[in-house]
C-alpha cells in the first residue's frame, strides 16, 4: 500500500482572516488519535531579509470527535467560513468567523465509509459527501441528505476501486464527479443522473498506462472555470467548458501519489504590473514519502496557460535531520522515527504585501505534528530588473526563465517548524527560548537542565506531567542558483528568531532557525558546512529533549503498570478502639499454649483442643451448590465447564460452540454408526458370513466347471443351502468338503496379515456379493432334502469360525475384500495350498473383470440392501 | 486501492523505468549501479533547482549512451530530456549548447527524430530564430525512416503544422512591413508565396479531427485577407459542425466572430450562439445573445423568455454574479416581460429549480454589505430584483431597506454609505447565520 486512501484531501487547512492573507485560523487535528479538532489563530510574520515566523495567539477551540480526522475542507464567504470534517463513518460542519468563536452546526452518519467531504464555495453550509458505495449526497445544514448520484461502478472503466470523490465546480448545482478512472461532471438537478466527461484516464492526452485519478480539486480562486486533476505521474489543468482536453500538463515528478493539494492563485495577467503577473501555485503533496511539490503556472485568461518552471520540491520534515548536529544513534532514530511518520495533510498561509511576499507551506504529519517553511521570492530588485531584461536581450526564453526565476518563490528560506499536539497540559505562555539551555547527555542532566530553565520561564506547575509540546526547529536553508544575485544576497550569518514559542500548546511552531547557508560560489555541489545559529540548536536540543522524555515516558509507562503497588497500612491492624478484658488474654494464653504443646508433640491442634477455650464459632453456611442444570445459557454452562474441567474441557466447549470440530464430530458419529451397523449385522452375520463363505466356494465351483469335477458345485450348492437350512453337518466329515473348506481359513490367515481392510476394498466387497447371490441363486433348484444333516454340519464349522473372525472385528464384506497382494504374503508358507489359492486368486480377478450382465443388474440391487 | 498500488509499481519513477525494466534482465553491474545514482543525484538536484549541481552530474552520465545492454532509444530519450531541461535552466547556458546536444541527440537513434526536431525548432522559435526554426522543420519534414508509422505519421503532421504556421508569421511580418507604401514588388511576391505554402498544408491539417485553433485562426485570417470568404466560412464551419472533432467551443466563437465581422444576418448569428449557450452557458457572448434576442425586429414572448433564462443562467456561474451588466440587462429583460401577462409565471417557472439556493447565492447579507461598500450601483439594481426574483426573501432588502429609502427621499448617497458602514460594523448575528437554519 503506497498511500491511504482515506487521507486524500489532508486533514490540514488554513482559513485567511485578513486580505493579505498573513492572520487567520488554522484548522488541524490534535491529539494523539487525530481525533480532536483544533481552531487555532496564528499569524505569519515575516519580514523580508529578517526572521519569519509563524506564531499563533493564545486562543484556540478543541472539538473532542470520536474518530480520526481524514479530511478537513472548507470554504469560506465574505469572512464567514465553514469547515466540514470527515472522520471514516461521520461528517461534521463547522462554521465560524473572525471573533466568532467556532459552533458546530451539524453531525450526520454516514451508512458507508465516507471517502470525500466537499464543501460549497458557493454556498455556505452546502457540502458535498461521496462514500464507498459510490453515492454523493449535497448535505445542506439544516436540509439533511439529498441523494444526487448514485454510480455503483467505475465511471469509465472497471478499475474496481470504492474510492469516490467529489467536487463543486463553478455552477452551483453542478459537480465534478471522480474516481479512479477520471470525472465526470454531474449536474445534480438532473433526475436520473447523468454526466459529461471531464477528465477520462485513458483518452487525456498523453495519458500513461495504468495511471489512476488520485485528487481532483476546484480551482476556483484562481480561475473559476479551472480544476486541477492529479494522477501518480502528472497533474493537469482542465477547464470544465472544454472537457476532456487538459489545459497545462506537468509531470510532477513526485515518487508517491499526491494526495494533498493547495492551490494559491495568482494575480490575473492583466494587472501584471512592474513585476509581470503573479503565478498561480499549486503545492501537491504526498503521504508516506512526505514530498512537497510546487508547480507554477499562468495564464488561463487572455492568453493560454503555460508553466512556469519544472516542479520544485520542498524540504521535508525528514530532511532536516542531515543539516542538525550528530546524535547519539538511540536518540537520531527517536528523532527520525518522529520526523519521518506520514503526511497527513498540507496547507499555506500566503502573506502578500509590498515587498513582503512569502509563502507558508505547512505540513502536518500523521504523529500530529505540524512543520511550516516559509518560502520568499527570490530578489524582487533582480525581479524588476531582469523584467526590464527582455528586450535587450533579445531573447523570449531566457527573459521568460529569468521573470519566473525572479517571480516564483525559490526555496530560498526553509523553515522547519515542529510542534506535536499531543496533550493539552499548559505550558507558561512565555517561554523564552533564550534561556539557557544545557544539552543534557544523561537523563538525569537532562532533567536538572530543565529544572535550570524552568527557573526563568514557568511551565514548573505542571512539568511532570508535560509531554513534548511545541517546539520547533526551523531550517533555513539559503540555497541560491543563481550566481549574480548571489553576491548580494550574502546575508548574515544567522538570525535566531524565535518563532512563536507559544504558551499554549500543541501548535505552536516554533522557533528555531538555522540557516544553511550554502555558498553557491564556484562549488556547486556546496556541501558547504551549514552554519547553525546558537538559537536554532538551543531550539533544537530542547525539542530533542522533550521528545526524548516523551519516549522514555512510553518505554516506563508499561513497566510501571506492571508493578501495581497496594498500600496495605492501615487495612490489616487490630481493632484499637476495643480494649480487651482480661479473660479475652486469658483465652489467648491458653491458646497459644495449647499451640506451643501441640508444636513441640508435632500433632495437629484440633479445634476440640481449644474449643474448650473458644467460644463455638459461628459455623458458616455454605453456600448452596449451584445447580449447573438449572443455567442452561451460554455463560453459565461454559462458567461451569471450566470450573468442574479446568482448561481442556472449556477449550472443547469452545470449539464446540464455535464448529470448529465439526468435521471431527461427523467423523466421529459416522464411526460410530458403522460400529452400530456392524452390531447390527453381527446379529444375522451367519447369514454374511455364509455367504463369503459361499463366494469362496463359489469361486471353486468356477474352478470346478473348468475342470471337469461335478461334485464340487453340488457340493457348493449344499453349502449355499445350509445358510438357510442350518444343516448338511455330514457331508463336513469327508475328505472333499476339507478340501473345500480351506479357502476360509486361507481368508482368515490373511486377515492376520491385514487387520485392517481398506476402505477402497469396500467396492470390491460390493462386487462379489452379487456373485455369491446369482450363485446360491442359480444352485437353489438343486436342494434336495437328503443334503440336510450336511448343511447342519457346515453351519457348525461355519459358527466355528466366525468366532474365530468376530475376534478380528472387521467386517465381513471387507474380510472377502483383502487385497491380493497380502494374500499372496501370507500364503507364502504353504506351498501346497498356493496352487489353489493362486487359482482362486485369478478366478476371483476374472470374475470380477467381467461381471455378467446380470451380476450387473444384481449389483443394484445388492447395493442398495447394503 | 491494492489495484491502484499494483499498477502503480512500475510506473513509480518515470525516469527509472528503463532500469527497472532492464536489470530485471541483466544483473546490475558496478557501472550500472554508479549510473543509477548519478541519475538519482542529478533528479534530486534538478527537483531542487539546483541546476550547476545536476549539470555537473548530467555530464557523466551520457556515458550511459555506449552501454548496450540497456534500451538505447530509451536511455537517449532520457538524457535529451535531461540535458535540455537544464540547458533551459542553467544561468550560464547559450544557443551553441542546445543546438549542439539537439543535433547530437536527434541523430543518436531514428525513433526520436522526429520529435526531437520539432522540439529544437520550438526552441528556436522561442529565441526568435523564427527563419532557422523553419529551416529545421522544412529539413525534417523531407526526413523519411523506413516505413512510416503511426507514430511517425502524427509527428508529420505536426511538423508540416508548425511549418506552415511558420509560413503564416513570416507572412504576417511581410504584411507589416508591406502596408508601407513603396515596396519592391518581390516582398510581395515572397508573401504570397508564404500564404500559398501555408495554406496547401493548412488546408490539409485542419481537415485532421483535432484542436487546431491557432491554426484556424491563421489560416482565416489569410484567407480573409485574400478575399477567399467562401473557403474562410467552409473551413470555420467545418470546424465547428464536423461530428468528428471533439467538442470545442472555441470554433463556435471563431464562427460567430467572423460572421459578425461580415456582417451576416442575425439569423446566423443566433443559431451559432444558441449553440454555443448549449456547450457553454457561461460564455461572456450569451450577453450579446440576450441583447440580440431582445434586439430581434419582432420582438417575441418567447425570445424574451429566451433571454431572461439565458441571463438568469449566466447569473448562477461564479464568474458573473457581481457582473453590473449581466444585473442590468437582467433588469431591461424582466421589464420587458412585465408587459406579458403571464410574466410572473414565467419568472416563478424559471426560478422554482432555484430558490433553494439564489437567495443564498445572490441575497444575503453579507452579499448587501459587500455590494454596498463596493458597488452601490450593483446593489440598487440587485434590491429592485429582488421581489421578482425571490419573493419573500427579505435579508438583502431588511439590511437595504432603510438605506435605499434614504436614498430615494434623500439622494444622497454618501449618507447612505455611512450608514451602511455603521450596519456592517454591527451585523445582526441572527441575520448572519440566518440561511444555515432557514
Amino acid at each position: 500500500m503506497l498511500f491511504s486512501e482515506a487521507a486524500t484531501g489532508g486533514a490540514l487547512t488554513f482559513v485567511p482572516f485578513s486580505p493579505s492573507g498573513g492572520t487567520g485560523c488554522l484548522v488541524y487535528p490534535g491529539s494523539q488519535g487525530l481525533n480532536e479538532l483544533n481552531f487555532h489563530s496564528v499569524e505569519l510574520q515575516h519580514h523580508r531579509g529578517g526572521s519569519s515566523a509563524l506564531t499563533s495567539s493564545s486562543d484556540r477551540f478543541s472539538f473532542q470527535l470520536k474518530g480520526p480526522i481524514r479530511q478537513i475542507s472548507s470554504a469560506s464567504l465574505f469572512n464567514n467560513c465553514c469547515v466540514a470534517v470527515r472522520s471514516d463513518h461521520l461528517c461534521g460542519i463547522w462554521s465560524f468567523s473572525d471573533g466568532v468563536e467556532p459552533r458546530l452546526l451539524q453531525v450526520v452518519d454516514t451508512r458507508e465509509v465516507a471517502t470525500c467531504v466537499s464543501a460549497s464555495p458557493h454556498v455556505l453550509g452546502e457540502v458535498l459527501v461521496a462514500s464507498e458505495s459510490g453515492a454523493v449526497n449535497l448535505w445542506t445544514v439544516g436540509k439533511g441528505m439529498q441523494k444526487v448520484r448514485e454510480d455503483n461502478s467505475n465511471l469509465f472503466f472497471n478499475a474496481t476501486s470504492p474510492w469516490r470523490w467529489c467536487e463543486f465546480s463553478a455552477h452551483p448545482r453542478v459537480m465534478v464527479y471522480a474516481d479512479r478512472t477520471g470525472a465526470e461532471l454531474t449536474d445534480m438537478r438532473m433526475n436520473p443522473f447523468s454526466g459529461h466527461a471531464l477528465f477520462r484516464i485513458s483518452s487525456t492526452a498523453e495519458c500513461r498506462r495504468g495511471e489512476r485519478l488520485i485528487l481532483s480539486r476546484y480551482l476556483g480562486d484562481a480561475h473559476s472555470f479551472h480544476h486541477l486533476v492529479t494522477t501518480h505521474l502528472s497533474a493537469y489543468v482542465v477547464d470544465e467548458r472544454f472537457p476532456c482536453v487538459p489545459m497545462l500538463k506537468w509531470d510532477h515528478m513526485m515518487q508517491s501519489a499526491p494526495l494533498f493539494c493547495h492551490v494559491l492563485p495568482g494575480s490575473a495577467s492583466s494587472d501584471s504590473g512592474a513585476g509581470g503577473a503573479r503565478s498561480t501555485k499549486v503545492v501537491l503533496g504526498s503521504h508516506s514519502s512526505q514530498e512537497i511539490t510546487l508547480l507554477q503556472y499562468s495564464g488561463g485568461r487572455a492568453e493560454a496557460c503555460f508553466s512556469r518552471g519544472p516542479p520544485q520540491a520542498l524540504l521535508r520534515p525528514r530532511d532536516s535531520l542531515g543539516h542538525l548536529p550528530v546524535q547519539i544513534p538511540h536518540r537520531l532514530d527517536v528523532a527520525t522515527h518522529r520526523l519521518s511518520s506520514a503526511a497527513a495533510g498540507l496547507t499555506c498561509v500566503e502573506q502578500k504585501g509590498e515587498g513582503s511576499d512569502c509563502l507558508c507551506v505547512l505540513q502536518l504529519t500523521e504523529a500530529g505534528d505540524i512543520f511550516y517553511q516559509i518560502l520568499e521570492p527570490e530578489q524582487p530588485d533582480d525581479d524588476k530588473a531582469s523584467s526590464r531584461l527582455p528586450a535587450a536581450l533579445d531573447d523570449e526564453q531566457t527573459a521568460t526563465s529569468e521573470r519566473r526565476n525572479a517571480e516564483h518563490i525559490a526555496p530560498y528560506s526553509l523553515s522547519v517548524a515542529e510542534d506535536t499536539s499531543s496533550d493539552n497540559s499548559m505550558i507558561g505562555p512565555t517561554q523564552h527560548l533564550s534561556a539557557p539551555m544545557f544539552v543534557a547527555e544523561t537523563p538525569e542532566r537532562e532533567r536538572r537542565a530543565e529544572v535550570t530553565s524552568s527557573d526563568s520561564d514557568d511551565w514548573v506547575p505542571g512539568r511532570k506531567r508535560r509531554i513534548l509540546q511545541s517546539l520547533g526547529l526551523r531550517v533555513v536553508v539559503n540555497d541560491d542558483s543563481e550566481p549574480d544575485y548571489a553576491s548580494g544576497s550574502e546575508e548574515g550569518a544567522e538570525d535566531g528568531t524565535k518563532g512563536g514559542a507559544k504558551a499554549d500548546d500543541a501548535e505552536k511552531p516554533c522557533s528555531v532557525e538555522e540557516r544553511v547557508r550554502s555558498s553557491r560560489s564556484l562549488a556547486p555541489i556546496d556541501s558547504s558546512e551549514p552554519s547553525l545559529s546558537t538559537v536554532t540548536l538551543v531550539t533544537w536540543k530542547r525539542w530533542l529533549q522533550k521528545l526524548m522524555r516523551k519516549s522514555r515516558d512510553k518505554k516506563l509507562r508499561p513497566r510501571r503498570s506492571q508493578n501495581i503497588t497496594t498500600t496495605t497500612k492501615g487495612l490489616l491492624r487490630l481493632p484499637a478502639d476495643r480494649k480487651r478484658d482480661s479473660t479475652e488474654d486469658e483465652l489467648v494464653r491458653s491458646v497459644r499454649r495449647d499451640l506451643r504443646t501441640c508444636m513441640s508433640d508435632r500433632s495437629l491442634l484440633l479445634r476440640g483442643a481449644v474449643s474448650s477455650s473458644l467460644a463455638a464459632l459461628d459455623p458458616v453456611p455454605l453456600p448452596d451448590t449451584v445447580d449447573t442444570d438449572a443455567w442452561s445459557d451460554p455463560l453459565s454452562r461454559r462458567l461451569t465447564l471450566s470450573w468442574q474441567g479446568g482448561e481442556e474441557v472449556w477449550r472443547a466447549w469452545w470449539a464446540d460452540e464455535m464448529g470448529l470440530n465439526r468435521a471431527e464430530k461427523e467423523r466421529a458419529l459416522r464411526r460410530k454408526r458403522r460400529r452400530e451397523k456392524e452390531a447390527k449385522r453381527a446379529t444375522g452375520r451367519r447369514l454374511e458370513l455364509s455367504g463369503s463363505f459361499t463366494t469362496s466356494c463359489s469361486y471353486q465351483s468356477d474352478l470346478d466347471s473348468i475342470c471337469g469335477p461335478i461334485g464340487w458345485s453340488s457340493m457348493a450348492s449344499q453349502e449355499t443351502l445350509s445358510d438357510a437350512e442350518g444343516a448338511g453337518r455330514r457331508q463336513w466329515e469327508c475328505g472333499t468338503t476339507r478340501a473345500a473348506y480351506r479357502p476360509p481359513v486361507v481368508l482368515s490367515d490373511a486377515l492376520v496379515a491385514t487387520p485392517t481392510a481398506t476402505p477402497v476394498n469396500d467396492r470390491r466387497g460390493d462386487q462379489r456379493s452379487p456373485s455369491i447371490k446369482s450363485l446360491s441363486q442359480m444352485v437353489k433348484p438343486v436342494i434336495t432334502p437328503a443334503n440336510q444333516r450336511s448343511r447342519r454340519l457346515t453351519q457348525d464349522a461355519l459358527l466355528a469360525l466366525q468366532d474365530e473372525r468376530s475376534q478380528l472385528n472387521v467386517d465381513p464384506p471387507e474380510q472377502l475384500s483383502f487385497p491380493t497382494r497380502n494374500l499372496g504374503v501370507g500364503l507364502s508358507g504353504r506351498a501346497p495350498l498356493r496352487a489353489s489359492v493362486s487359482q482362486w486368486l485369478s478366478l476371483s480377478q476374472g470374475s470380477q473383470g467381467r461381471p455378467g450382465p446380470a451380476s450387473q443388474a444384481k449389483k443394484r440391487k445388492s447395493r442398495m440392501g447394503f | 486501492m491494492d489495484d491502484t498500488g499494483r499498477e502503480l509499481r512500475p510506473l513509480e519513477d518515470p525516469e527509472d523505468d528503463c532500469y527497472s525494466s532492464s536489470s530485471d534482465d541483466t544483473p546490475e553491474n558496478g557501472f550500472h549501479q554508479s549510473t543509477r545514482i548519478c541519475l538519482e543525484y542529478i533528479r534530486e538536484a534538478m527537483l531542487h533547482h539546483r541546476w550547476q549541481e545536476a549539470a555537473e552530474y548530467m555530464a557523466c552520465y551520457p556515458q550511459m549512451l555506449e552501454d548496450t545492454s540497456f534500451g538505447y532509444t530509451d536511455i537517449s530519450d532520457l538524457v535529451w530530456r535531461l540535458s535540455t531541461e537544464i540547458l533551459h535552466h542553467h544561468p550560464n547556458s547559450n544557443m551553441d549548447d542546445y543546438n549542439s546536444i539537439y543535433e547530437r541527440m536527434k541523430h543518436s537513434g531514428f525513433k526520436h527524430y522526429l520529435k526531437i526536431s520539432l522540439e529544437h525548432s520550438f526552441h528556436l522559435l522561442l529565441h526568435g530564430h523564427i527563419v532557422d526554426a523553419k529551416r529545421q522543420l522544412l529539413t525534417t519534414a523531407s526526413w523519411r525512416y523506413g516505413k512510416e508509422q503511426a507514430v511517425q505519421h502524427q509527428k508529420a503532421k505536426l511538423i508540416h503544422a508548425y511549418r506552415s504556421l511558420l509560413d503564416y508569421i513570416l507572412w504576417c511580418d511581410k504584411k507589416v512591413s508591406n502596408s508601407d507604401p513603396g515596396k519592391e514588388s518581390c516582398d510581395i511576391q515572397e508573401k504570397n508565396n508564404n500564404f500559398r505554402q501555408a495554406s496547401v498544408n493548412l488546408k490539409e491539417i485542419v481537415r485532421n479531427p483535432g484542436v487546431w485553433d491557432p491554426f484556424i485562426l491563421s489560416y482565416v485570417e489569410m484567407l480573409e485577407f485574400y478575399k477567399d470568404h467562401k473557403e474562410a466560412l467552409s473551413v470555420l464551419n467545418d470546424y465547428a459542425y464536423d461530428n468528428n472533432f471533439p467538442p470545442n467551443p472555441n470554433a463556435h466563437v471563431y464562427l460567430y466572430q467572423y460572421l459578425k465581422r461580415h456582417d451576416a444576418p442575425e439569423k446566423k448569428l443566433l443559431k451559432v450562439l444558441k449553440i454555443l449557450h448549449v456547450s457553454v452557458p457561461s460564455h461572456e457572448l450569451m450577453l450579446e445573445y440576450s441583447s440580440l434576442l431582445l434586439q430581434s425586429g419582432k420582438l417575441k414572448e418567447s425570445d424574451i423568455q429566451k433571454a431572461f433564462r439565458i441571463i438568469v443562467e449566466m447569473l448562477d456561474f461564479a464568474c458573473w454574479r457581481s457582473n453590473l451588466d449581466v444585473w442590468n440587462s437582467l433588469k431591461a429583460i424582466i421589464q420587458k416581460l412585465k408587459s406579458q401577462k403571464d410574466w410572473r409565471k414565467v419568472v416563478h417557472a424559471e426560478m422554482a429549480g432555484r430558490k433553494d439556493w439564489w437567495p443564498v447565492l445572490h441575497f444575503t447579507s453579507f452579499h448587501a454589505s459587500k455590494d454596498s461598500d463596493e458597488n452601490p450601483d450593483l446593489m440598487e439594481v440587485k434590491a429592485s430584483l429582488i421581489n421578482v426574483l425571490c419573493p419573500g426573501e427579505t435579508v438583502y432588502i431588511r439590511v437595504l431597506s432603510s438605506d435605499v429609502k434614504q436614498l430615494v427621499i434623500n439622494k444622497q448617497f454618501e449618507r447612505l454609505k455611512r450608514n451602511w458602514q455603521l450596519k456592517v460594523l454591527f451585523p445582526c448575528t441572527e441575520l448572519t447565520w440566518k440561511y444555515f437554519i432557514y
